[in-house]
């Protein structure tokens, strides 16, 4: 029998995962310790990632969005997922569907602007209309929703995985960690458990393939390697029943999408039955199967790649996953097993194996029981600065395990010279022209000297997101500077802060109001970490030191009840100082204590 | 910083890489930032300091150009390409030969001949590792610095071939 769930107005706020996907979008949470996705009143678990803007403003997410897109192509942006992070004047942007674009201007930020019914809208806020969406299904379903987990491709770079984090800021969500899809797939699956093991991640979606191989080390994952191709999926197969067994090849966008519609349906009704018949076109599985090969063979090819880079053969991996939901296809199944000899892992939907994931780890983030697994993500890339003849000074090779930091100092080529330019690259090559740029800016207000005098440090810091900050100062004069980064392809912090007050604007949200959610979940996140502490750690405290916190706990508990911001800030400052010492002291021991944790292993290991 | 002493090892060119990552791994449970999501902001800025600082460290240690660089900062002796004494003439022909070599075979498309000069590198580059050990152990650490200078050469050659195989590799698709 199921229990009644009562609604209590008290109930600690839930966290949720969040998968972002190309065609379709999804949120999960964990009950019971068991991560399950939510649907809408139709039991529909899938949003399609397809946003349509009205004439009055009005933003349809979802199906509904998915209706009006033949209708009105260009105010309905389809896969926005494909544009984050991109330039406006790359050439795969133009290719990348019927829009109408915003060139940018010289000196502004180069991001891709899409122009819908007289506005100017970038793919952060496009993304984060969808987010918004499944914020909106989340509350219905939990009432009260706590941190987030967002899940990106574990390939995704710098720029990319800034604007999906932008994107779930202006949405409102309290995004705790961007998370790689293949990991998330892995937490769903649990594999977390065995402490050990190699997985493979299969990946094949509506219009995008990825393969990733993880390792995971005493309860650490790493991505070992990446692959894939961005042009190729469920949709390719669709194309290819409309053109041979349909024999559509061209026509009107009616037409077209029938066909497609069609071939669909087909490809659906194959994935159980040996032969379907729809409007008395025939097509067996056996024919299907045929013709996918070839897209079939495209996977394999990234696939025996992805395991070369890893330096590993098929025999060694402990399990490969299935995600994606054209891998419910059987000759993908077939296919798949063959290339890596064993039986794939598909019990979990691989529409929502993302998602539940996503909702695990930011379980396992908000919750206490944080002690077995634990996701170390490297760089992906290799960042570097521009130095004299366009040639890359790499300061943070790829596979780096992040958070991480790394300074370079640099020298004036030219007599009273008062300005130094920083351009930061992100690739493998030596050449700046053969990698992408992050971001570029000037440090101005040098007094001149002679060349080879000032001497400048740069320094680069990558957070635990994988997101990158940039810091320089000119060490001689011992001028601080703080430089304001603007990113080459993504938004700063002013344009974010610009994007909220124009969703003021729009009347979706009320600033304040928002302000002070975030204020008081901070005020009780630290009152209960706080609280926690005193408890477990008591003789870690010094004289005096008790009656001092827990004077400043009354206060944020105080603040917490009322409505200003502005207080609740201070109040969480002042708590934060009072027990400034008491932290310190307690990480000095924790980190003691896992040297000493590695010493007793290796006794055991020389004993054993 | 002195990335041995974050990681508590004793200051050494030879290190036993194994045993060290598990301390990483036991020092990053520790500090990871995930383990302070629900930490106050002064908390979570102190860990994530620390972490940064245990992954440069372990950045640092495991890779011999940047272990020996910490090696010489320890003993007081300059480093960086500015400073260092010039590569030697002999080094610099060879180096440039390889170069074109290299810049030939990729041109040609031919990965067997990348392969191969890549070997070739490789093992230069074990013999100079080598050189550094015993003269580090020897205590001999100034004159070491030309000798660090080739491993930074050959590091360079190799990153360069690491970067063709990707292109290749991604091209042949």
């Amino acid at each position: 029998m199921a229990l009644l769930e009562i609604f209590d107005p008290k109930a600690p706020p839930k966290p949720i995962g969040i998968d972002l996907g190309t065609t379709n979008s999804l949120v999960a949470f964990v009950q019971n310790e068991r991560p399950q996705a939510i649907a809408d009143c139709d039991q529909d678990f899938l949003v399609p990632s397809v946003v349509n803007y009205g004439p009055k403003g009005e933003v349809l997410v979802g199906r509904l969005a998915v209706a009006r897109a033949a209708l009105e192509p260009r105010d309905t942006i389809v896969s926005v997922k494909r544009f984050m992070g991109r330039g406006a004047n790359d050439a795969e942007t133009r290719r990348l569907g019927p829009y109408e674009f915003v060139p940018a201007k010289a000196g502004e930020s180069n991001v891709v602007r899409f122009r819908v019914r007289g506005r100017e809208l970038t793919p952060v806020e496009v993304s984060a209309d969808i987010l918004r969406a499944l914020k909106r299904r989340a509350e219905d379903e939990l009432t009260n929703i706590g941190g987030v987990v967002i899940t990106v491709p574990a390939y995704f770079d710098d720029a990319q995985r800034q604007a999906t984090k932008d994107a779930g800021r202006l949405a409102g969500l309290d995004v705790l960690r961007l998370l790689n899809e293949p990991t998330a797939a892995a937490l769903a699956y649990g594999l977390e458990k065995k402490k050990n093991g190699l997985f493979c991640v299969y990946d094949l979606g509506g219009g995008t393939f990825d393969v990733t191989i993880l390792l995971l080390e005493d309860g650490v994952f790493q991505v070992k390697s990446t692959g894939g191709d961005s042009a190729l999926g469920g949709d390719d197969m669709d194309r290819l029943v409309a053109e041979e067994v349909l024999n559509v090849r061209g026509g009107s966008p009616t037409e077209i999408r029938a066909a497609l519609d069609m071939a669909r349906q087909m490809k659906h009704g194959l994935t159980d039955a040996s032969e379907v018949v729809v409007e008395d076109t025939r097509l067996t599985r056996e024919r299907f199967d045929a013709l996918i090969q070839p897209l079939l063979d495209r996977t394999g090819i990234a696939c025996r790649r992805a395991l070369k880079d890893a330096g590993i053969k098929p025999e060694q991996l402990d399990g490969v996953i299935l995600v994606g939901g054209s891998t419910r296809v059987p000759a993908v199944r077939a296919y798949v097993q063959k290339v890596f000899g064993k039986e794939p892992l598909a019990d979990i939907d691989p529409e929502q194996v993302v998602a539940m994931g996503a909702a695990v780890q930011a379980d396992l983030l908000a919750g206490d029981a944080q002690d077995d697994v634990l996701l170390l993500d490297v760089l992906p890339l290799s960042l570097g600065i521009e130095v004299g003849g366009g040639i890359v000074d790499k300061i943070l090779p790829r596979n780096t395990t992040i958070p991480t930091g790394a300074r370079a100092t640099y020298t004036t080529q030219e007599d009273k010279q008062t300005g130094f330019e920083i351009h930061v690259v992100q690739g493998e090559r030596e050449l700046v022209q053969d990698c992408r740029s992050l971001a570029r800016f000037t440090l101005k207000g040098i007094p001149p000297m002679a060349a080879g005098m000032a001497k400048l440090e740069v320094e680069l810091k990558v957070d635990a997101d994988g997101l990158l900050a940039v810091h320089a100062k000119e060490l001689v004069t011992g001028i601080e500077q703080t430089v304001e980064v603007k990113p080459s392809y993504g938004l700063d912090d002013e344009a974010v802060e610009k994007m909220l007050l124009d969703a003021l604007d729009h009347g979706e949200e009320d600033l304040l109001a928002r302000r002070i959610a975030e204020e008081r979940v901070e005020a009780h996140r630290i009152v209960a970490a706080t609280k926690k502490a005193l408890d477990t750690d008591a003789a870690l405290l010094g004289d005096g030191e008790r009656p001092k916190i827990e004077a400043a706990i009354r206060a944020a508990e105080d603040a917490a009840q009322g409505t200003e911001p502005h207080r609740m800030h201070s109040a969480i400052e002042a708590l934060d100082l009072a027990s400034k010492e008491f932290a310190t002291r307690r990480m000095n021991r924790a980190i003691a204590r896992a040297f000493e944790g590695r010493k007793v292993d290796d006794v055991a290991t020389e004993v054993g | 910083m002195n990335p041995f002493a974050v990681l508590g090892l004793e200051p050494s060119f030879d290190v036993d890489l194994a045993s060290i990552e598990k301390t990483h791994r036991e020092l990053s449970r520790t500090l990871h930032p995930d383990r302070y999501v629900g930490a106050g902001a002064a908390e979570r800025r102190m860990a994530l300091g620390k972490a940064v600082e245990v992954n440069e460290a372990w950045r640092a240690v495991r890779d011999p150009v940047r272990r020996a660089e910490a090696l010489f900062e320890l003993a007081n002796v300059p480093v960086g390409e500015r400073v260092e004494p010039k590569p030697t003439t002999a080094l610099l022909m060879d180096m440039m030969e390889q170069r074109e070599a290299l810049a030939e075979a990729k041109a040609a498309r031919d990965m067997g001949r990348v392969n191969a000069l890549a070997r070739t590198i490789e093992e230069r580059m074990a013999a100079t590792e080598r050189a550094l050990s015993e003269g580090f152990r020897r205590g001999a650490t100034a004159p070491l610095v030309q000798t660090l200078g080739e491993l930074r050469f050959y590091r360079r050659f190799l990153d360069e071939v690491s970067a063709i195989e990707d292109e290749i590799a991604h091209g042949a698709a």
